[in-house]
C-alpha cells in the first residue's frame, strides 16, 4: 500500500468508529434516519464508482439493482425465517449474479452505448416494480397486500434507528475493506491492465470476460445488499423510489464525490440524502439540491475529475510529508 | 518448433498477410521487413488479435488458433508491444503480478520469479515504482520482464529497440542473447534495426506486402538481392 492509501485507511477506520460511536449521541432521531439512508446511498455509489473507475463503464441501473436486491430481501424476509444479516448478504449475492447476467450482452459495448443501455435496463426495471410493487407479506409469489401485514425484520442487535444506523455504518465499513481487497490483488490488477487496453490484459493471460463481470456483479452485489439494508431501514419499499431517473443522480453523483476512493462513495451518499434534508428542514425546496448537483457536476467534469473526495485527499498529500 | 501454415489476415480490403508459412526451429529468429509488411500483423495473429481468415500456428504440437488470446499466454506465448502497455498506476512488480495472476502460479514461488527476471532485465531496484514514474527504457525493460515471468514458451518482441539510446541498445543486445539460455524460450524479433538482427538472430524471415519474400540465415538473408530491393532500399 502506497502511504496516501494508509492515511486514507487509517482516515477511514476513525470516522467509522467516530460515526458509530458519537454521531447517534449528539443526533435527533429524524437525521440518525437520513444518515442511515445517506450510508446505504453510499454503499451502492461506491459498487457505480468502482465500475466506472476500475473500467470506465457507465453504469445508470444502480438503482434497478438497490431494487431488485430490496425485492429479494423482502421476499426472502416473509418468506423465511432467516437471520436478517444473512438474508441482506443473500440478497447481494442473487443482485450480483443478476448485474453479472444483465452485463453479459453488454460487455463489449462502452461509452455512451453502455450508458444508454444501463439506462434502458433502468428504465424496465422502473415498469417491473409498478407493475408488481414490493412484497409487504401479501399471499402468493409476489406478495402484495392490500395493507401491510408484518413489520420487516431487524437484527435483534439493531432494533432501534440507532443501533440500526449502526449496523449499516459497519456494513458499508465491511463494504469498503472487500473493495479495497479487491483493488490491491488480482481483480485489482486485471482491471488496470484491461483500463490500458484489452490486447493488453489479453497477452498479460488475464480472462477480460471474466473480470469485467466480477466487476459488475461485485458491484451488483453491494446494490443488493443496499437495497436489503433499505428495506430493513423504510421497513417498506415504494416503486417511486427506484426510478429510472434516479439512476443517472446516483452515477452522477458518484462522479462528482469521487469514484477513486471510499471516501467520494460517502459524499455521493450525503449529497443524495443529507443535502436535500437539510434543505427540506431549512424551509427550501429539496429541488435547490438538484440545481447544486448539476452545478457540482459540472466542476467535477471539468475541474476535478477525481471530485471532492480526491481534492479532500489532495489537501492531505500537500499537508503530508513528500515521500 | 514454430511451423506457421498458410496464415492470412485481412482488414477489409487489405491483406495484411497472404498466406504466410514458415517453419522455426532456431532460438531466435528475426522478422523485418518494410513499414506495413505486416509484421505486427504476424505478431497479433499469434495473440489471437488479428482477424485470421485461414491457416494454423502450431507450436511443439499446439495449435494456438485453438486457445483462447488469454490462455494462449498462460499457456506460454509472451509478447511486447510495439506501442509500450505499461499502466500508470502499477508498480512494476504489479505488472508482473498481473501476469502469474493468470498463469496461477502460488504465493511461495513469486518473489523468486519476479527478482529473476526483474535482475535478468536489471531493473530489480525500481520494483515498487509506479508505471507512470518510469522512463521510456525502464518502460521497455518493464514490459520485457513481463514476457519473462512464469515460464515463456515463444516470446515476441516487437520493436524493442524503438527510441532507445546506443548504450541501452547494447543492453537490450544482451538481454535478447540471454532470454533463451536463461529461459528456454525461443524467440521472434521484430525490428527495423538491421544491425540488431544481425548480431543477435540465427535465422531471419522478411516480409513484403503481407508475404514472406525471403527465410534463411541471417547473413544470406541480408545480402539477398530480392530482400535489399524491398527492404533495405539501396
Ligand atoms: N487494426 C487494423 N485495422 C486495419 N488495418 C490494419 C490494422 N492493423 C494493421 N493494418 C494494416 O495491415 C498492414 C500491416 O500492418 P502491420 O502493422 O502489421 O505492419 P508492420 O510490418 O508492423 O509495420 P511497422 O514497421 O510500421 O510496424 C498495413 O497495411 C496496416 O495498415
Ligand atoms: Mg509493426
Amino acid at each position: 500500500m502506497d502511504p496516501l492509501q494508509k492515511t486514507s485507511t487509517w482516515i477511514g477506520v476513525a470516522l467509522l468508529a467516530l460515526t458509530v460511536l458519537i454521531l447517534p449521541m449528539v443526533l435527533g432521531a429524524l437525521w440518525i434516519k437520513v444518515l442511515t439512508s445517506a450510508a446505504i446511498f453510499a454503499l451502492a455509489a461506491s459498487g457505480v464508482a468502482l465500475v466506472y473507475a476500475q473500467l470506465g463503464l457507465i453504469n445508470l441501473a444502480q438503482i434497478a439493482l438497490i431494487g431488485v436486491g430490496g425485492w429479494i430481501a423482502l421476499r426472502l424476509n416473509y418468506a423465511t425465517d432467516l437471520p436478517v444479516t444473512l438474508l441482506v448478504i443473500i440478497a447481494g449475492g442473487l443482485t450480483g449474479v443478476i448485474g453479472a447476467l444483465f452485463a453479459l450482452p453488454a460487455l463489449r459495448m462502452r461509452g455512451l452505448y453502455l450508458a444508454l443501455v444501463t439506462l434502458m435496463v433502468a428504465a424496465l426495471a422502473q415498469i417491473f416494480f409498478n407493475a408488481f410493487q414490493f412484497p409487504n407479506g401479501g399471499e402468493g409469489f409476489w406478495g402484495v397486500a392490500q395493507k401491510s401485514a408484518d413489520a420487516v425484520r431487524r437484527p435483534g442487535f439493531a432494533q432501534s434507528d440507532t443501533a440500526y444506523f449502526r449496523y449499516v455504518m459497519i456494513a458499508l465499513g465491511v463494504a469498503f475493506m472487500l473493495i479495497g481487497l479487491h483493488k490491491s490483488s488480482a481483480p485489482g490488477r486485471a482491471w488496470a491492465m484491461i483500463r490500458q487496453s484489452e490486447a493488453n490484459a489479453m497477452a498479460a493471460g488475464i480472462n477480460v470476460t471474466f473480470f469485467k463481470l466480477w466487476a459488475f456483479a461485485l458491484s451488483g452485489f453491494l446494490a443488493g445488499t443496499s437495497g436489503a439494508l433499505l428495506a430493513g431501514a423504510l421497513g417498506q419499499l415504494d416503486a417511486r423510489s427506484f426510478l429510472a431517473g434516479e439512476g443517472i443522480l446516483l452515477f452522477a453523483l458518484a462522479v462528482v464525490g469521487g469514484v477513486f476512493s471510499w471516501l467520494g462513495a460517502i459524499v455521493a451518499g450525503l449529497l443524495y440524502k443529507l443535502l436535500p434534508a437539510i434543505f427540506n428542514d431549512l424551509g427550501l425546496s429539496a429541488d435547490i439540491a438538484m440545481i447544486i448537483f448539476g452545478a457540482a457536476l459540472m466542476h467535477a467534469i471539468m475541474t476535478a475529475p477525481e471530485g471532492i473526495a480526491g481534492q479532500i485527499m489532495g489537501a492531505f498529500k500537500k499537508g503530508g510529508s513528500d515521500d | 518448433m514454430i511451423e506457421i501454415t498458410d496464415v492470412t489476415v485481412k482488414y477489409g480490403g487489405v491483406v495484411a498477410l497472404d498466406s504466410v508459412s514458415l517453419k522455426i526451429a532456431e532460438d531466435v529468429v528475426g522478422l523485418i521487413g518494410p513499414n506495413g509488411a505486416g509484421k505486427t500483423t504476424l505478431t497479433n495473429a499469434f495473440s489471437g488479435f488479428a482477424p485470421v481468415t485461414d491457416g494454423s500456428i502450431v507450436v511443439n504440437g499446439t495449435n494456438l488458433f485453438d486457445l483462447a488470446p488469454h490462455k494462449r499466454t498462460r499457456w506460454g506465448l509472451a509478447r511486447s508491444f510495439q506501442k509500450v502497455q505499461i499502466v500508470p498506476d502499477l508498480t512494476v512488480e504489479e505488472h508482473l503480478k498481473a501476469v502469474l495472476d493468470g498463469k496461477g502460479i502460488g504465493k511461495a514461488q513469486r518473489v523468486g520469479a519476479i527478482s529473476k527476471a526483474l535482475d535478468f532485465v536489471g531493473i530489480g531496484d525500481i520494483r515498487l515504482k509506479q508505471g507512470r514514474a518510469l522512463n521510456p527504457y525502464q518502460r521497455r525493460m518493464t514490459e520485457i520482464a513481463k514476457c519473462l515471468i512464469g515460464g515463456p514458451r515463444v516470446v515476441l518482441l516487437d520493436e524493442p529497440g524503438g527510441g532507445l539510446s546506443e548504450a541501452e541498445m547494447q543492453h537490450l543486445r544482451d538481454i535478447i542473447r540471454g532470454i533463451h539460455p536463461e529461459f528456454g524460450a525461443q524467440i521472434l524479433l521484430v525490428d527495423h534495426d538491421v544491425d540488431l538482427i544481425r548480431d543477435v538472430c540465427a535465422a531471419t524471415a522478411v516480409l513484403d506486402f503481407g508475404k514472406l519474400i525471403a527465410f534463411g540465415p541471417t547473413e544470406e538473408v541480408l545480402a539477398d538481392e530480392v530482400v535489399k530491393t524491398a527492404y533495405l532500399g539501396r
